[in-house]
Formats: C-alpha cells, sequence, structure tokens
C-alpha cells in the first residue's frame, strides 16, 4: 500500500481577540484547535476521524485543503509539503485534494446553475476544452450520483438537502481527485436521506479508489465508511487503530465511553450505561498531561504530569494512554 | 384519566394564501408519570404538534384547524387565553433545542430561573434565589451558586440545556415536552441530559413528551413511541414492542437505515434492498413536499411492499395487543 | 459571467412590475409616473408646445390659462415646456449619480472586505466623509469645481459612494464567510473569479435597492445645489433650477415654484415608493441594511 498523504505533528493554532475588561499585558489566548496530529492515508483508503465537537477534526480537514492556515507540522502529498505552498504553487494540487462540505444548503452558490457551478473547477483545472465536453462530463457525473443530467440547467433552490449535497459529491468527483476531504458530510440530512447519500458516497470511493479522510462526529456512519478510525479528543488524536479492531476492543478510556454513550435500539438499556461526567475541557487552557484526565475513570498521578504518546502496537493499533494495556482486555459495556 | 390526550389534532400551515395540512387528525394520550416518544424525520409534523399543545402558535401562520387537546381532562383549546397561559409553565413546560436561542442572552442565567419561579409564586428575592440554585444542583450543574451569575455565552451547550430544564422545573410541571433536546449535543452530553431527564422524572413524577429523529435517544428514553410520517402517527406501541418487531415499513425503513455501530459493514448483516452487501438499505425517494398531494398511503410511493390498494386507500389503524400501525399489511409485516 | 448574463440574471429577478407591484396600487402609480417622466425625457424636445429656451418678453409672468398651461415665467417662457424638458435632467442626474455612487462604492465596499489591511484604512475614510452632512459634502466638493451637468453628478455621486459602500461592505464580508465561497476556493478559483463569479452577482439584489434610493435623493441633492446656486448651471432647463430662479417671484408668480416643485416631489416619492417594493420583495433579510441613505 502506497502512501497518499503523510501527517506529522499538524498543529493550527488561533490567536483569539482578548476578552473586553482582561489586562493588554497578558497574552492573548490562543486556541490550539489542532495541537500534534500525525496520521497517514494509502491510496484508495478511508480514513475515518471522529470526535466531539471542539475535538479539531473540522480543523484538521480544513487545514489540508488550505482553508485555515497551518501553525506547525507538515503535509506531505506526493512526496511535496503542503502547509508552506502559497494559493498559486498550491493551486495546481487542488484539483488532486478536494473537499465535501456539511452544510448542503450553503455550500451551493445561488445565483449560479449546477452546470456553471459544475463547469467551474472543470474549467480552472483544464479538463474540459469546450461546452461540450464540459457538459457531458457534467452530465456523466451527475447520473453516477443519481441525479437527471438535465438537473445541470437548473439553480440550487429546486432541490432537496440530500440533493444537494449529492451535487456536492459530483463537484469534487468530477476532477477525479486522489484524495476527498468530506467534512461531516451527511450530519446534516435526515436520516432515511444519510443513508442514501451514504450509499452514493460509499459506491463512489469503491469505484474510483479516491482516498478519503471522513470528518464526523457519528460513530455508526463511521463505522460503515471507514477503513481505519482515528478518534481526537481536544486537538489531539488519541487512538487510531483498524475499524473493525477499534469498534470491538477500543484501547483508551475516551473512545470506550463514547461507544458506549451511543443510544442503541435497545429499551432494556435504559438507564444501564456508564456515564461520562463533565465536559471536554475548554481548547484556550487544555489540562495539563494528559488532556482527558479530569473525566478519566483511571487517571492518576501519571496522567496529569506527563502527556501521553500515540505509540503504536505490533497489530496497528495506536492508543495514547498511558494505561493502554491494562485496558485492552474488553471495553467497559 | 390520562394527563394528556390529544384527539384527532389537525394543524394547517398557510402559504401563498392556501391553508396546507401539515398534520392530519392524530390522536395520542400520555400518562402521568410516563415517557412517550414522538419520533419522525424532519417535516413530518412532530414539531409543530408540540407546539399546538403548549399553544405556541399565535403570531405565526400556522394554524389548528380540528380537534382537541386536553390537559387533566380540560380542553385546551377552548380555554381562555389568560387561562390558558396560567396553565402553562405551570403544569406544563417545554425545552427547546438550541438552548443559546431559547436562553435571553443579555441575562443572567439565575434572573432568568427566577422570573420562571415568580411567575408560579410569590416569595422574597432570597427564597427564589435559593430556589434557583436548588433547581440547578437537581440539574447537576456543578457549583451552581457560583452559576446563577453566568450569562448563558459563558456556559457550554450542555449546561446551557440543564439551565433550560431547571426553568422547566421550575413549577413543578407535571408534564414536560422536550423538543428535540439533545439533537445539537455532543453524544456524551447528550448521555448525560437523557439521564438527567429520567431521573428527574423519577423524583418528581413528571410525565414527558420527548420528540426527536433520533430513534436511539427514543429507544432509551421512552416507554411508549409513536413514529409520524407526513402529519400522521404511522405506528404506535411500548417501545419494547415497537423496536422488537415493528408493524410498518417506514418505522422498518428508518430502523435498517441507520448504520448499527455494533454491527460490522462487511458481514452478512448489511445488506441493502437488492441484497447486496455492505450498503444500507435505504428508503428510496423522499419526502413530499408540503403541497404534493399523495392518494391513499402517504407512504406507499416509497414503500417496498406497495400494492394498489396502497394507492388507493387511506389505511385504518390495525392494532394488535396494543400496538397500532397504518399499515394494510401490517400483519404480514414480521 | 459576462456582463449581459449578469444583466439579464438581474432582469430575470425583477419580475414584471404588475407582479412586483401586486397589494401596492399606489406603488403601481409611482412606477407609471416614472414611466411617463422617462419618456417625457426622451421626447422632450419633440413634443413641446413651446421652445423651452424662447423668451418672449411680452408674455412675461402670465398665469396658468391656454395657451401656456403652466404659465409663463419672468422671460416668458413657457413652463409646461421647460417642465418637460427638466425631466431630461432629471433622468441623467438620477442615472449619473447611480453609476458614479455604485461603480465606487461597490469597488471601495468589496475590496475593503475582501482584503482586510486596506479595508481598514478605506472604511475609516468612509467614517469621516459620513460624518459630514450630504448637502455640506456636496456644497464643498461643488465650491472647488465649476458648475457642469458632470461635475454635479460626480459631486452626488461620491457623497452616495459613502453609504452605499458601508452597505456593500457589511455585505461583502458576510458573503466572504459563505460555504460556497469556501467551496469555489477549493476548486482552485482565483480571486478575481471569486469576486465576480460568487460575491458581485450576490449583491445584485441589494445594488438595485440602493440604485434605486440613489436615484431619488440625487433628484433632492441637485435641485438644493441647484437653488444655492451651485449645481448645474443656470442655462440649462432643470427643475432644480426652475425653483431657483422662481424664488424672487413666489408672491407674484407661485405657478413657477409650484410646477417643477411638483415634478421634483412625485419623482423623488414614485422612486422611493418603487424601492421600498423591490426591497420587500427581492429579500426580507435585507432590510434592515439599507438604512443608509
Amino acid at each position: 500500500m502506497t502512501t497518499l498523504l503523510d501527517v506529522r505533528a499538524l498543529k493550527t493554532h488561533f490567536t483569539l481577540k482578548r476578552r473586553p475588561g482582561s489586562t493588554w499585558f497578558r497574552p492573548k489566548p490562543i486556541l490550539k484547535a489542532v495541537d500534534g496530529v500525525s496520521f497517514t492515508i494509502d491510496v484508495g483508503e478511508v480514513l475515518a476521524l471522529v470526535g466531539e465537537s471542539g475535538c479539531g477534526k473540522s480543523t484538521v480537514g480544513r487545514t489540508l485543503v488550505k482553508l485555515e492556515r497551518a501553525t506547525g507540522g507538515q503535509a506531505m502529498f506526493g512526496g511535496t509539503d503542503i502547509l508552506p505552498l502559497s494559493t498559486k504553487a498550491f493551486r495546481p494540487l487542488r484539483r488532486q485534494i478536494q473537499m465535501i462540505f456539511q452544510d448542503p444548503f450553503a455550500s451551493l452558490n445561488p445565483r449560479l446553475t449546477i452546470e456553471q457551478t459544475l463547469a467551474e473547477p472543470l474549467r480552472i483545472h483544464g479538463l474540459a476544452t469546450n461546452r461540450t465536453a464540459s457538459r457531458k462530463r457534467i452530465g456523466a457525473m451527475l447520473e453516477q450520483v443519481g441525479l437527471a443530467p438535465d438537473a445541470m440547467h437548473r439553480y440550487p433552490h429546486a432541490f432537496s438537502g440530500g440533493q444537494r449535497q449529492r451535487i456536492g459529491i459530483a463537484r469534487v468527483m468530477v476532477l477525479a481527485p486522489d484524495l476527498i476531504v468530506a467534512d461531516e458530510a451527511v450530519s446534516a440530512l435526515d436520516v432515511s436521506v444519510q443513508a442514501q447519500v451514504l450509499n452514493v458516497l460509499k459506491d463512489l470511493q469503491r469505484d474510483s479508489g479516491v482516498a478519503m479522510l471522513f470528518i464526523s462526529h457519528d460513530l455508526g456512519v463511521v463505522r460503515h465508511v471507514g477503513d481505519r478510525v482515528a478518534v481526537m479528543y481536544l486537538g489531539r488524536i488519541v487512538e487510531i487503530a483498524r475499524t473493525k479492531a477499534l469498534f470491538e476492543r477500543p484501547a483508551h478510556p475516551y473512545t470506550q465511553l463514547l461507544l458506549a454513550s451511543i443510544p442503541r435500539l435497545d429499551p432494556a438499556r435504559r438507564g444501564l450505561r456508564p456515564k461520562l461526567m463533565g465536559e471536554p475541557a475548554s481548547a484556550t487552557a487544555m489540562p495539563s498531561g494528559c488532556a482527558f484526565h479530569p473525566r478519566c475513570p483511571h487517571a492518576n498521578q501519571r496522567c496529569i504530569d506527563a502527556t501521553p504518546e500515540l505509540e503504536t502496537r505490533a497489530d496497528g493499533h495506536a492508543v495514547a494512554c498511558h494505561h493502554a494495556d491494562k485496558l485492552t482486555a474488553g471495553h467497559a459495556a | 384519566m390520562p394527563l394528556l390526550e390529544v384527539d384527532r389534532l389537525s394543524v394547517a400551515v398557510q402559504s401563498d394564501g392556501l391553508l396546507q395540512p401539515v398534520v392530519r387528525e392524530i390522536s395520542f394520550t400520555l400518562e402521568r408519570g410516563a415517557t412517550l416518544g414522538i419520533v419522525g424525520e424532519s417535516g413530518c409534523g412532530k414539531s409543530l404538534t408540540s407546539l399546538a399543545i403548549m399553544g405556541l402558535l399565535a403570531g405565526t401562520p400556522v394554524r389548528i384547524t380540528g380537534g382537541h387537546i386536553r390537559f387533566d381532562g380540560r380542553d385546551l383549546l377552548a380555554l381562555e387565553a389568560r387561562e390558558r397561559r396560567r396553565l402553562m409553565g405551570a403544569a406544563m413546560a417545554m425545552i427547546f433545542q438550541e438552548p443559546m436561542t431559547s436562553l435571553n442572552p443579555v441575562y443572567r442565567v439565575g434572573d432568568q430561573i427566577i422570573e420562571a419561579i415568580e411567575q408560579h409564586r410569590r416569595c422574597s428575592r432570597r427564597e427564589s434565589r435559593e430556589r434557583a440554585r436548588e433547581l440547578l444542583q437537581q440539574v447537576r450543574i456543578p457549583d451552581p451558586a457560583g452559576k446563577l451569575d453566568f450569562y448563558p455565552h459563558q456556559l457550554s451547550g450542555g449546561m446551557r440545556q440543564r439551565v433550560m430544564i431547571a426553568i422547566a422545573l421550575a413549577s413543578d410541571p407535571a408534564l414536560l415536552i422536550a423538543d428535540e433536546p439533545t439533537t445539537a449535543l455532543d453524544v456524551t452530553v447528550q448521555a448525560q441530559i437523557l439521564d438527567l431527564l429520567l431521573e428527574l422524572q423519577r423524583d418528581h413524577g413528571m410525565a414527558i413528551l420527548l420528540i426527536s429523529h433520533d430513534l436511539g435517544v427514543i429507544a432509551e428514553t421512552c416507554n411508549r413511541v409513536a413514529v409520524m410520517y407526513r402529519g400522521q402517527i404511522v405506528e404506535r406501541a411500548s417501545s419494547v414492542a415497537l423496536f422488537a418487531m415493528p408493524r410498518h415499513p417506514y418505522t422498518l425503513g428508518l430502523m435498517r437505515s441507520v448504520p448499527n455501530p455494533d454491527v460490522d459493514p462487511d458481514s452478512n448483516l448489511v445488506r441493502d434492498a437488492r441484497n447486496e452487501p455492505g450498503r444500507l438499505d435505504a428508503i428510496p425517494g423522499r419526502v413530499p413536499a408540503i403541497d404534493e398531494r399523495v392518494d391513499g398511503c402517504a407512504f406507499h410511493p416509497r414503500c417496498s411492499m406497495a400494492e394498489p390498494v396502497c394507492r388507493r386507500d387511506d389505511p385504518a389503524v390495525h392494532d394488535r395487543n396494543g400496538h397500532e400501525s397504518r399499515c394494510h399489511f401490517a400483519d404480514t409485516l414480521s | 459571467m459576462s456582463a449581459a448574463t449578469l444583466g439579464s440574471r438581474m432582469g430575470g429577478q425583477l419580475v414584471a412590475p404588475f407582479r412586483l407591484f401586486r397589494g401596492r396600487p399606489v406603488a403601481l402609480a409611482g412606477f407609471l409616473w416614472l414611466l411617463f417622466v422617462a419618456a417625457l425625457a426622451v421626447l422632450g424636445a419633440v413634443i413641446t408646445p413651446f421652445d423651452p429656451l424662447e423668451i418672449d418678453p411680452v408674455n412675461r409672468l402670465l398665469e396658468p390659462a391656454s395657451p401656456h398651461w403652466f404659465g409663463t415665467d419672468h422671460f416668458g417662457r413657457d413652463t409646461l415646456s421647460r417642465v418637460v424638458v427638466g425631466a431630461r435632467m432629471a433622468l441623467i442626474i438620477g442615472l449619473g449619480t447611480v453609476v458614479v455612487a455604485l461603480t465606487l462604492g461597490t469597488l471601495i465596499g468589496v475590496l475593503s472586505a475582501w482584503f482586510t489591511s486596506l479595508g481598514h484604512v478605506l472604511m475609516r475614510i468612509v467614517d469621516v466623509l459620513m460624518a459630514f452632512p450630504a448637502l455640506l459634502l456636496a456644497l464643498v466638493l461643488m465650491t472647488l469645481l465649476e458648475r457642469s451637468v458632470l461635475n454635479t453628478i460626480i459631486v452626488i455621486g461620491i457623497v452616495y459612494t459613502t453609504t452605499t459602500a458601508r452597505i456593500l461592505y457589511g455585505m461583502s464580508l458576510k458573503l466572504k464567510n459563505e460555504v460556497f465561497v469556501d467551496a469555489a476556493i477549493c476548486s482552485g478559483a482565483s480571486t478575481a473569479s471569486l469576486l465576480f463569479r460568487h460575491v458581485l452577482p450576490n449583491l445584485a439584489s441589494p445594488l438595485l435597492v440602493q440604485a434605486s434610493f440613489i436615484f431619488a435623493f440625487a433628484q433632492l441633492q441637485a435641485a438644493a445645489l441647484d437653488f444655492l446656486g451651485l449645481g448645474l448651471p443656470p442655462e440649462i432647463p432643470s427643475w432644480g433650477n426652475m425653483l431657483a430662479e422662481s424664488r424672487t417671484y413666489i408672491t407674484r408668480a407661485s405657478w413657477l415654484l409650484l410646477f417643477p416643485g411638483a415634478a421634483i416631489i412625485l419623482t423623488v416619492f414614485s422612486m422611493n415608493l418603487v424601492g421600498d417594493a423591490l426591497r420587500d420583495r427581492i429579500d426580507p433579510r435585507f432590510r434592515d441594511d439599507i438604512a443608509g441613505v
């Protein structure tokens, strides 16, 4: 398996405005949205990035397509570190790294027809020499996502959320990219529509062999789509493993409790779940040592003093926890 | 006598001069201290139903066009506005999806709770402040006394929702309507809030009407479930019965289209309608628009089991041991 | 996107006048008045019963009666003909200032929003200019220039550039953060492409509404300037000039004030009504943004 994307110690920090009333000589608060994230994605692989709000998963995605500026680290794509590239230098690479957005109602320009929206990337990257070629390619792509080709003549407001999301997928796939960052691509959709769009996405991914960084907060969706899963908490990855391994034998306490918190279609479970106490700390004032220690039932002094590093075991399963070996025997159900 | 009885309630929306029905003659009851979940996707009318019950439709283009809503035997729609308002907040309270917009951003949290307390009883400022602190403690907010002086934006989403619940509890209501209370929250916070609701219900003997699009949330919280589609209740049963053996194709479809985190997608258990592995059994098509006309069963255009009778006749309610379903083939489904 | 496409899209959105004014009979009447004024502007010189410039001292200060239905002024010139021909100036001033204000305002507003550091500087300059009342600013500028049609247009145009720039600045900032702009960036769109394809077309509606208000208020500013002797050259028949000249004769020949004054009022009022209807129709969301003019 060849490595397509190699992210090393990625950091994206945001300097915030000072709160009104705070003293002028104190340094401005820094939001460490992404604080040292490393992972690889192989050609054709789907890596799911999962976590709750504020964990930094969306920021990772946006940094990789350069919608946000990285503060540190490297992202090697095809041998080049894309992070320091200028806008101009990165432009040709944009054909290969694309993004699907979460909000189907905001991601399409309401003033352009579907054809105009889809033709723009084709034109920018020189993939269609004339209008006829462009139309042909767009029509074929629309059919592949389950829409009629004549949809290209209409405006976004004529379509439902699920259809718009399919158009968003078409816009990305029409360039035949190597890597797609899907940022909560199905989160804003109704349950039945979500299933349809997930099927479309999964089919296209399998048929075209495109690699994907699938960002989501929904573990059920993640299990369905991902080959490997990375769990993030407060800007860091706490666990990465092959999907089956992560769901059947989660090693990190946060992963275990996250899985236990998901409501299941089982009324008998009422009130029997283990509770995760408290809420994530703020990313402007991270706890010392392991970011999860204030909420972890297994925390000890070592967890407060030292930040655990992500350590990979022989089977490829990586965990960032001081107690990893002791906890791996089954998950706290 | 049930605490809440909704009897053939119909609600319609005024749009372009026409009255479009969005809730079509639904009926359900809620007993004291019990939990009823209404589950459905967007556009099915579940939120409008809750707003109709709470009487929050004034000034909107939405109208109640028929039916009765009885609370503790009294017909709410027949009451005068002032009487109804007195009932509201006192015996019935509601919490919403977005606590950031349901809390007033310019007032401290404590003041908002005190406002709710003082609506229903006369007490000194010190007494109401103490009661507010008590309420924050009941909803398990750490450092309740200190938090009274916080503004909503200084609290996290989960804490704001707890504040909302505290406000709702101020009058010790008999009925709490929760409209998508955890949809905007993370899954771990959601679990805490749902457990809190159940605990409060136990301690106060409160009935809860929970509205959600998330089947899992409903399953883990409610005794009874009603599934809504296009303004109608298409299936109603105890949650144990419904999840063990659904009797409506839509319910079945919903359950099958949610990817299950406990199931390996490569195993034989995940297959779509054409038996292809690894694909979700998604319900084809989409919910019809509000002004679209559908003859017969509202679900038939998307139903894999549709027969000519489904296109012709709106199905009646088929009841088997209290498990009701609006499907011509309810009995053959299992 | 070509200007033609942009224009046709705006036209497509501009819905048939009768649908726009449904339920607003007064606004419809206003719209018809404006069409009438436009017709007069075009046909003007051809249909006037008398030559608007012809001096006829024998018939000076005649009361309105046949054949001078609006009376004559102190030079014996037919008021009716002058009012008709004045429509042309009204239209030219109106359209001219709209072009100047919208072009400059869009340029400043959009670029300020897009390039934040530039924006800080430009917006502060705009703030300073906005601190002056419109008429005062126009006066100051006009004293620096000689009286002419072009200069009047430029000066009033600059005055209204400020509010236009402010409004467009706010809207462009919002658009900058829209998801579809992010999506276009991801497609590789250049900055120029982003501005012309994605930002500008979404500003078309508020621009249109803004144009209607500028047109209306420009009439008032031009008339005020003329009245003070600073606007259009006195030999050109315009409603403002007619008002200026009528000052001395108000008590003796009130019709010299009445007819051009009525024309100005009707035109401004009509344009305001049409602008209101447009604004309400196009997007209720923007209602609060168009408060500046």
